[in-house]
């Protein structure tokens, strides 16, 4: 995993505004038209009405909205126009055009409903990143039902683009969402919006989901951190896991573990899987010490540090973390990674 | 690859919405000069091929260019843009010419809409029933691009393409289940949203395309020029018994001033109303008249008419049904006639010189001739009855192809040509009468018409307009005369297309004719249904329904009626839409055994195994474990150890199955 190369970007991607995408009308109609307080009064309101429900739950009817789109509006518009005309000159086959196009509008409004209403929001998942990346907002949806959703979006409350997916019948679908991030600790991700504009893009339907998960950010890795400080046993940096060296010790399995180094006899024995220990002794271990850093501030730090513990494990060396007032041992592999990260994560707070 | 090329092609938005537009455009097309239609296929065709050949979209400012040069043409054919036409056309054009920049969502949606509008615009020009046809394509047109650029734009935002979602026919089947709801609504509205009884803005006079029907004047030619046109003028639905087709004068513009050359109606003639009505009780004829919009402002009924109706301004001195407004729209009137009244016994002194002037200087030989007969009469009658006996006896023809007359065209036509069609025939009769001291005028209209028998009812074409004369006899008044009959009996025996005894166009076949007459049925009957259906036809309908005041919360209330008993209706049946139906029948009938048993309080899921079923229904009351058994091993063998010989053993026994009472 290459999360060095990957977190070199120094500025969040930028989405760009819709106001900016839409032009000039776009702004001023942003301008006169205060999108983001319209939208935060109305979540609170749902959240004040209780419909702030977290998953897992099944969309019901109080907790679906809909609203024509503006293409819904314009087409109105235009049935409207043309229905005057056709009374004016009482011609008949225009009202029939318009009153059959309208009916089936107004009917799409049911089928917008039905294709939410009984989904089922099974869960909202998240996985930690590096500050400066996009968070990934996993939402698990559910069909429980045997017929398809077609169509069905989900966004963050405070974006139009998300993720789109056609639900089949029975079966679960997952959206991803990216949640931009800036700072390193827990995030709180915005309300999302399940939505879709099923079946002709007249009228839009949507649901809020209040997620009660939280997303985990790890400090942004420095760009060019100093090198890697020396390990104690003097191997240059590059004390390798041999094959030749002496068990050193027998630990509990974990995750990740290669599967030459699992000590099956004694797990055999136990009845628990047991991993063998084949590095050289504690004292050798790399330590990454935040005391060290000096001229540095203390999010500079974290950064240098976040960079460390990502080659030292790219390296496979076992290394140790010391903050002030929190000490990890010197261990390696995937879990001592993300203790190690989440430690920085949080730091202070 | 060409297949998959296809559906590619079938799920593209843009190509169901040029084919919306193109459809849309077919009725507009006829009637715009060639190169405006050229200057409008162009651009379609253009979108079509960048679209399929990946082609870059055209800079801005070259669209600006062909959009202005695009306008600079248009006004210089129309003149202006005010016309009905004109404005048509310019949407038409503009809705082409966006094509050019139509590349994204919105851009489509607002072709796809306004060529629905542009779709309705048409119904302007002509309300036929197949204009049905080319509403429903356009609407299904437009829906199926709405569906397919929502679809596209919701999953623009992933990565992947959009999946195919139901595939075509699962798309058919659901457009027309949606087609199947909201036609029976629509109709619900179309019934009873209020109408209004006049209209709110002006509806122009010259609404139509320069439609052919009688004119309030009558040179050579005119009304051959109708011949050609087998549109129907109106049909008759008679109450009363038929009259003999011979009697059959349907009358129009009765002409009385004559300049050498042409005839037109008289300002009196047009202006004052007659004094004295028939009896309409007494009428022998009752019918009811369809009109067919002509633009003028008459309306026609059989000699003599008894009734003025109500979109009739007057009823004249020379019995002609004037309107208001010109007849834009199709009008329905009852009317009744007697052919047998008398028609002004006594003539004042202003018509009767109306009906004697004459241009001095024309025609010299005519004048002599009618000087002779006059000193050689006894009586007027006889005089005509000499006139129209020189017609039938001498060589004279009816003929649609008679040759130029040029300025003494009565003399060259009586003495030379004698080559003519009706209105030859009924000007220079009317001219020889002046000319012999008898008051007489002209008049056109039609005569004859087909009797359609599935309908009941006259149906009289442009083909068979026809112009005869009267003359004023003392005793008996106006009295209608018509040499053509004198000259070609048959023509008001059996109409003018036989009479002449030539194809007017390479399909005027006889069958072909009664065939036509014979379906016009089915156009009345649209007329009289969908056309005809304005506030009074609302109202009575609703009457019939025993609704008697028709306030604007009765309608409210009324539709919401209806449109909530269609919507209870029809309503199951759209909850069950894109219900997934499993294929195979073992699945289905096991998905209802698991029904049963979960409604008799098993707590069974749809994910449990045969032998967790089994297990589950263990100790409850109405329920045979053997019976659970065999199904359970049944469904067991066949799922896992593709035991299909017990295949319909199992199907027999799920069947069977059912939840017994616990005793």
């Amino acid at each position: 995993m290459n999360t060095v190369a990957a977190a070199d970007s120094s500025t969040p991607p930028a989405r760009r505004s819709p106001a900016r995408r839409r032009g000039l009308l776009g702004a001023l109609w942003a301008h006169f038209w205060p999108r983001e307080a319209i939208r935060d009064w109305v979540i609170g309101r749902v959240r004040k009405r209780g419909g702030a429900i977290t998953p897992p739950y099944t969309l019901a009817y109080r907790g679906i909205f809909i609203l024509p789109t503006v293409f819904g509006f314009g087409f109105g518009g235009m049935l409207v126009f043309t229905a005057l005309g056709g009374l004016n000159f009482n011609n008949n086959l225009a009202l029939l055009l318009v009153f059959v196009l309208g009916a089936l509008a107004q009917m799409t409004t049911l089928l917008a409903y039905r294709n939410l209403v009984g989904l089922r929001v099974a869960a909202v998942r998240s996985e930690p990143v590096f500050a400066g990346e996009p968070a990934h907002l996993y939402l698990d949806l559910d069909n429980p039902e045997d017929r398809h959703r077609f169509a069905v979006e989900a966004a963050l409350a405070t974006d139009r683009a998300g993720d789109c997916v056609d639900l089949r019948p029975e079966r679960p679908a997952s959206l991803a969402l990216a949640l931009p991030t800036r700072r390193r600790g827990w995030l709180e991700p915005p309300p999302l919006r399940i939505e879709t504009r099923y079946p002709m893009g007249f009228f839009r339907a949507w649901s809020w989901v209040f997620p009660d998960t939280q997303c985990l950010v790890y400090p942004r890795p420095a760009q060019s951190p100093p090198p890697l400080p020396a390990t104690g046993a003097g191997h240059s940096g590059q004390a390798r896991r041999g094959d030749g060296d002496q068990v050193y010790g027998l630990r509990n399995y974990r995750a990740g573990d290669p599967l030459k180094h699992i000590a099956w006899r004694t797990s055999a024995r136990h009845g628990q899987l047991y991993s063998r220990e084949m590095e050289s002794p504690r004292d050798s271990a790399c330590v990454l010490d935040f005391h060290r850093l000096d001229g540095m501030d203390t999010e500079q730090r974290l950064s240098v540090l976040t960079a460390w513990v990502l080659q030292a494990e790219h390296r496979q060396l076992v290394y140790a973390l010391v903050l002030p007032g929190r000490t990890v041992a010197p261990a390696s592999g995937p879990a001592h990674r993300a203790e190690c990260l989440e430690v920085l994560a949080l730091f202070g707070t | 690859m060409k297949h998959g090329r296809m559906r590619q092609g079938l799920h593209n938005p843009l190509y169901w919405v040029v084919g919306t537009l193109a459809v849309a455009l077919l009725p507009q097309l006829p009637s715009m000069a060639p190169h405006l239609v050229a200057i409008t296929l162009l651009p379609i065709a253009w979108r079509t091929l960048a679209e399929l050949r990946g082609w870059k979209p055209l800079p801005t400012l070259l669209r600006l260019g062909i959009t202005l040069a695009t306008l600079v043409v248009l006004v210089g054919t129309y003149g202006n843009l005010l016309g009905r036409r004109a404005a048509v056309g310019l949407l038409s054009l503009m809705l082409a010419l966006k094509l050019l920049e139509t590349y994204r969502a919105r851009d489509a949606r607002v072709v796809a809409s306004l060529s629905l509008f542009l779709c309705a615009t048409q119904f302007l020009f002509s309300q036929g029933m197949l204009m049905v046809v080319y509403g429903a394509t356009c609407m299904t047109g437009a829906l199926a691009a709405f569906a397919l650029i929502a679809r596209r734009e919701a999953f623009a935002v992933t990565a992947r393409p959009a999946p195919t979602g139901r595939g075509l026919l699962g798309e058919l089947s659901f457009g027309s289940r949606l087609m199947a709801l909201a036609v029976p609504l629509g109709l619900a509205l179309f019934l009873l949203f209020p109408r209004w009884g006049s209209p709110l803005w002006g509806v122009p006079e010259r609404s139509l395309d320069a439609r052919t029907g009688l004119s309030d004047s009558m040179t050579p030619g005119t009304i051959q020029a109708l011949f050609m046109d087998d549109s129907p003028a109106f049909r008759a639905d008679f109450r009363t018994g038929l009259p003999a087709r011979r009697d059959l004068y349907w009358r129009g513009p009765v002409l009385w001033n004559f300049d050498g050359r042409q005839w037109q109606t008289d300002f009196y003639g047009r202006r004052i109303e007659a004094d004295t009505l028939p009896d309409a009780a007494e009428a022998p004829y009752v019918y009811e008249v369809q009109l067919e919009p002509h633009e003028r402002h008459w309306l026609f009924a059989l000699d003599y008419p008894a009734i003025k109706p109500p979109q009739a301004q007057r009823l004249t001195v020379d019995y002609q049904l004037m309107t208001r407004r010109g007849i834009t729209r199709l009008t329905v009137y009852e009317m009744a006639s007697d052919p047998d009244f008398i028609d002004s016994p006594d003539l004042r002194q202003t018509f009767r010189q109306r009906a004697l002037q004459l241009p001095e200087a024309f025609n010299p030989r005519t004048r002599e001739l009618m000087a002779g007969w006059r000193a050689e009469a006894n009586s007027d009658a006889d005089l005509v009855r000499r006139a129209l006996a020189h017609f039938n006896q001498e060589n004279f023809r009816y003929t649609l192809n008679p040759p130029l007359l040029s300025r003494h065209s009565v003399d060259e036509f009586l003495f030379d040509t004698r080559e003519g069609f009706c209105e030859h025939y009924a000007s220079t009769f009317t001219i020889m009468m002046r000319m012999a001291g008898i008051p007489a005028r002209v008049v056109t209209g039609y005569q004859g018409g087909w009797y359609n028998e599935l309908g009941n009812y006259v149906l009289v074409r442009q083909s068979d307009a026809h112009a005869w004369s009267e003359v004023w006899l003392a005793g008996v008044g106006w009295t209608r005369i018509d040499p053509t009959a004198a000259v070609a009996p048959s023509r008001v025996e059996r109409g003018a297309i036989d009479a002449l005894g030539e194809r007017r166009f390479l399909l005027d076949y006889e069958w072909l004719r009664e065939v036509r007459n014979g379906f016009d049925w089915l156009n009345r009957a649209w007329n009289d249904w969908v056309i005809a259906f304005d506030a009074a036809r609302q109202s009575s309908l609703l009457g019939f329904m025993g609704v008697e005041r028709l306030s604007a919360r009765t309608l409210v209330a009324l539709l919401a009626g209806a449109m909530g008993v269609v919507a209870l209706l029809l309503l199951p049946w759209l909850l069950r839409l894109g219900r997934h139906r499993e294929r195979d029948p073992v699945v289905r009938l096991w998905h209802r055994f698991l029904q049963r048993l979960h409604r008799a309080g098993v707590p069974v899921t749809v994910s449990m195994g045969p032998l967790e079923v089994a297990g589950a229904t263990a100790g409850h009351a109405g329920i045979d474990p053997d019976e659970v058994k065999r199904i359970t091993g049944g469904y067991l063998n066949l799922r896992y150890a593709s035991d299909v010989q017990g295949r319909d053993v199992l199907i027999r026994d799920l069947k069977r199955f059912r939840v017994g009472r616990p005793s």
